[in-house]
C-alpha cells in the first residue's frame, strides 16, 4: 500500500508538472484542490487522464471527478 | 455612425445569407453526427457545413489539393459573399482593410502532414491562413488576423470600427472563420465539455457544448461613404466592448464579471439604457459553467428589464473563433426580418438562470439587439447593433491626439536581480514563451509605474508552439483517447494575453493579433488607435514568440512625460516595428 501511494505521488507530481514536489510533500490527509495543494479544475481533468492511462478508470462526468478526487 | 453594407455567411445551417435567413425562420437545426471530420468519434453531434472541401472548392474556382484548408474555403466563400453584396469589387479593395479572427486556422492540413520524428515540424499558422483567404479575394489595404480563440471574430469587429473612425479607411470587412479539426475537436474533449447529444443551452439538464464550423464577413463603413456610393445600409454598429474575467485560462468567473463590463460598456459606447435592448444573441455554449455564469452577468446587466435572449449555438453548434460574426449575421437577419430566433432543445429552467426564447417570436420590431461572444482567458465581447432609424450620435471625425512609447523592455536585456518572482503553482504551468511573457510585461509595467493597464494586446506569430507540438504528437501516436488538457488549453494564442490579465488582475481590454511577421504591427496599431482616438490613456503591448525567444513588452500611454519615441501617425508604428524585429 505504501509503494502504491509512492508510486502515485511520483505520478500525481508528473502530470501536474509539480517539479519542486517530492512525494513527501503530499500528505497522505490533505486534500488535493482548495487549501490543500490548491491545485484547480485542469489539475482535476489531468488527474482524470493520469487515471484512465495508468488504472484504466474511466470517469464521464468531469463533475463527479472532482466530487470523488475531493473525498 | 458606423453601417453595415453587406453580410457573408457559411454555417451548418446554410451557405449564403438567404439560406441562413430561411433556416433560422424554419427553426432548421444543423446539428448532426460527424460527416466530414476525421475522427473515430463519428457518433458525435457537431454542427458541420454540409459541403464537402471538393464541394467548396468547385464553387469557388479554387483548385483543392491536401494543402486547402478548409478554413480558408469557408472564409473564402462568406468574404465574397459580403463584398458582392456591398458592391465592392476586386479593384477596389486597396482601399478596404480585412481583418479576419481564426485561431484552428490551417490546422486541418497541418494534422494531417504532422509527423512527430521530423524536426521542423508544419503546425497551424493563422497569419498564413488569412493570407491565403484574401488572396483568393483580392489586394485589401491592410490585412490583420485576430485570434482571441471564441471571440476571435468579435474582437475583429471593434479593430475595424477603430479605422474607421480614425479616417485610416473608409471601409472595413471585419470576421471570422474556422473550420472543425481533430485537433480542437479532441482538445475540446480533453476539457470534458463536448455534450454527446445536441446541446441544450441555460437548460438544466445541459451537459456541454457541439463544436460547429463556419465562417462570417461584414463590411462596415461610415454612413456617409455609404451615401456617397449609393450603397444601401442595412443597419448600424453601434456599440462595442470587451473586458478581460481574468479569472482562469478555459473557466467563466461565477459573477461572470468580464462579461458583466463587456455588455456595459458596449452599451455605455451605443449610448443606450439595458432596458433598450430587445434581443440578446448570448453566447450560451451549453456548457454548466459558461451558462451559468453569462446568467448571472446578464441578471446583473439588466435586472429586471431582461430581454428576450437565446443561444443560436444549438442550430449552428459552437463555431468557435467565426462565432462573433456568425452570430451578428444572425443578429441583423433578426432586425431585417423582425423576429427572435428560438433556442431550440430548451426545456428545464436551470438554477438562478435565465430563461431563454423557447419558440420563435415573429413580427418583432427590433432597434437594438446584443450579440455576447466569449473566449478561452475570459475574453469577453460584446456587441449592439442598431436600426438605421434609431437615433445615434452624428458621425463626426475623431481628432487623433499623439501616442507616446514610455517603456520598451527585451526580455534579454533584463537584470536577474529585477526579475518578479512568480509563484511555484503558477510557474510550473509556464513554457518558454509563457514565462519570458508574463516576466518581460511585469518589468514593463513596473518601469512605468503602471498596476493595470488599461489594455493588454499582444502579437504572437505561433503562440505556444511547444504545447501545440505536444499536443499533435500525443494525437498521433496515442490516437483519439484520452489527451492531456493543459497542452490543448496553451495552443490557443491568446494564453498569453489572458496570463497577464490572470496575474494582474486587470479587467481591461484585451486581445491578441497572430499574423506572422506583422503580428507586433497589427497589435500596436489596435492600443495606437485607441489611445489615439482617445478611449484609453495606456496599453501594454508585446510581442511574444518562441523563436529566437522573441520577446518584447511596450507600454504606450497619452502622456508624454519621460517618453522613449512618440507616435504621431500609424506609419510610425512601422518603424518602431523595423527597430525591433531587426
Amino acid at each position: 500500500m505504501e509503494e502504491l501511494k509512492e508510486i502515485l505521488k511520483k505520478q500525481i507530481i508528473e502530470a501536474l508538472s509539480l517539479e519542486d514536489m517530492s512525494p513527501a510533500d503530499i500528505d497522505d490527509a490533505a486534500p488535493l484542490f482548495g487549501d490543500g495543494l490548491g491545485l484547480d479544475s485542469i489539475d482535476a481533468l489531468e488527474l482524470i487522464v493520469l487515471m484512465e492511462k495508468q488504472y484504466g478508470i474511466r470517469l464521464s462526468n468531469p463533475a463527479d471527478g472532482k466530487e470523488i478526487l475531493l473525498r | 455612425m458606423i453601417v453595415v453594407t453587406g453580410t457573408g455567411i457559411v454555417s451548418a445551417i446554410g451557405t449564403n445569407t438567404s439560406e441562413v435567413a430561411n433556416a433560422l425562420l424554419e427553426d432548421v437545426s444543423g446539428i448532426a453526427p460527424v460527416n466530414f471530420l476525421q475522427t473515430q468519434h463519428r457518433q458525435m453531434p457537431v454542427g458541420e457545413v454540409k459541403l464537402s472541401n471538393e464541394q467548396l472548392a468547385q464553387r469557388l474556382g479554387i483548385v483543392s489539393t491536401g494543402n486547402t484548408s478548409r478554413t480558408m474555403l469557408l472564409g473564402t466563400l462568406a468574404l465574397r459573399e459580403a463584398l458582392a453584396m456591398a458592391g465592392i469589387k476586386g479593384d477596389e479593395l486597396e482601399g478596404v482593410a480585412l481583418v479576419s479572427g481564426t485561431t484552428v486556422a490551417d490546422m486541418d492540413c497541418a494534422e494531417q502532414r504532422f509527423d512527430p520524428r521530423n524536426d521542423h515540424v508544419a503546425l497551424g499558422d493563422c497569419g498564413r491562413s488569412t493570407e491565403d483567404m484574401a488572396q483568393h479575394v483580392g489586394r485589401f489595404g491592410f490585412v490583420t488576423t485576430c485570434s482571441t480563440a471564441c471571440s476571435s471574430a468579435a474582437n475583429a469587429f471593434i479593430l475595424g470600427a477603430n479605422l474607421l473612425r480614425s479616417g485610416r479607411f473608409k471601409q472595413v470587412v471585419v470576421g471570422g472563420t474556422e473550420c472543425l479539426s481533430r485537433f480542437h475537436f479532441n482538445g475540446f474533449r480533453s476539457l470534458m465539455i463536448l455534450d454527446g447529444e445536441p446541446c441544450r443551452p441555460f437548460d438544466a439538464t445541459r451537459a456541454g457544448l457541439n463544436l460547429g464550423e463556419g465562417a462570417a464577413f461584414v463590411v462596415l463603413e461610415t454612413a456617409e461613404h455609404a451615401a456617397q456610393r449609393g450603397a444601401k445600409a442595412m443597419a448600424q454598429l453601434s456599440g462595442w466592448g470587451n473586458a478581460c474575467d481574468a479569472f482562469h485560462q478555459t473557466a467563466s468567473s461565477d459573477d461572470g464579471i468580464g462579461a458583466v463590463l463587456s455588455m456595459r460598456q458596449a452599451l455605455q459606447r451605443a449610448g443606450l439604457k439595458p432596458a433598450d435592448i430587445q434581443y440578446v444573441n448570448a453566447h450560451g455554449t451549453g456548457t454548466p459553467n459558461n451558462d451559468a455564469s453569462e446568467s448571472e452577468a446578464l441578471h446583473r446587466v439588466f435586472g429586471e428589464t431582461m430581454p428576450p435572449v437565446s443561444s443560436t449555438k444549438s442550430r449552428t453548434g459552437h463555431t468557435t473563433s467565426a462565432s462573433g460574426s456568425i452570430e451578428a449575421v444572425i443578429c441583423l437577419l433578426a432586425m431585417r426580418h423582425g423576429f427572435i430566433p428560438s433556442n431550440l432543445n430548451w426545456h428545464h429552467a436551470m438554477d438562478k438562470g435565465i430563461v431563454p426564447v423557447a419558440k420563435t417570436l415573429r413580427q418583432q420590431q427590433l432597434q437594438h439587439v446584443l450579440c455576447n461572444s466569449f473566449g478561452f482567458g475570459g475574453n469577453d465581447t460584446s456587441l449592439v447593433f442598431s436600426a438605421l432609424s434609431a437615433s445615434s450620435k452624428p458621425w463626426s471625425q475623431q481628432p487623433l491626439r499623439p501616442v507616446y512609447v514610455k517603456t520598451m523592455v527585451t526580455f534579454g536585456d533584463i537584470p536577474e536581480a529585477e526579475l518578479p518572482r512568480i509563484p511555484p503553482l503558477v510557474a510550473r504551468r509556464l513554457s518558454g514563451v509563457l514565462k519570458r511573457a508574463l516576466l518581460t510585461s511585469l518589468v514593463a509595467l513596473q518601469r512605468s509605474g503602471i498596476q493595470q493597464p488599461q489594455a493588454i494586446i499582444t502579437g504572437t506569430a505561433m503562440g505556444c508552439v511547444v504545447e501545440t507540438e505536444k499536443f499533435l504528437t500525443e494525437l498521433a501516436t496515442d490516437g483519439e483517447g484520452s489527451l492531456k488538457p493543459t497542452n490543448f488549453i496553451h495552443s490557443t494564442h491568446n494564453t498569453i494575453s489572458s496570463l497577464i490579465a490572470i496575474h494582474t488582475h486587470c479587467h481591461s481590454y484585451n486581445s491578441t493579433y497572430a499574423h506572422g511577421q506583422r503580428s507586433l504591427e497589427s497589435a500596436l496599431t489596435d492600443a495606437w488607435l485607441q489611445i489615439a482616438l482617445g478611449d484609453l490613456n495606456s496599453a501594454l503591448v508585446g510581442l511574444h514568440d518562441e523563436a529566437d525567444q522573441k520577446a518584447v513588452s511596450f507600454v504606450l500611454t497619452n502622456e508624454p512625460e519621460g517618453a522613449v519615441c512618440t507616435l504621431h501617425s500609424l506609419d510610425d508604428l512601422q518603424k518602431l516595428c523595423c527597430a525591433c524585429l531587426h
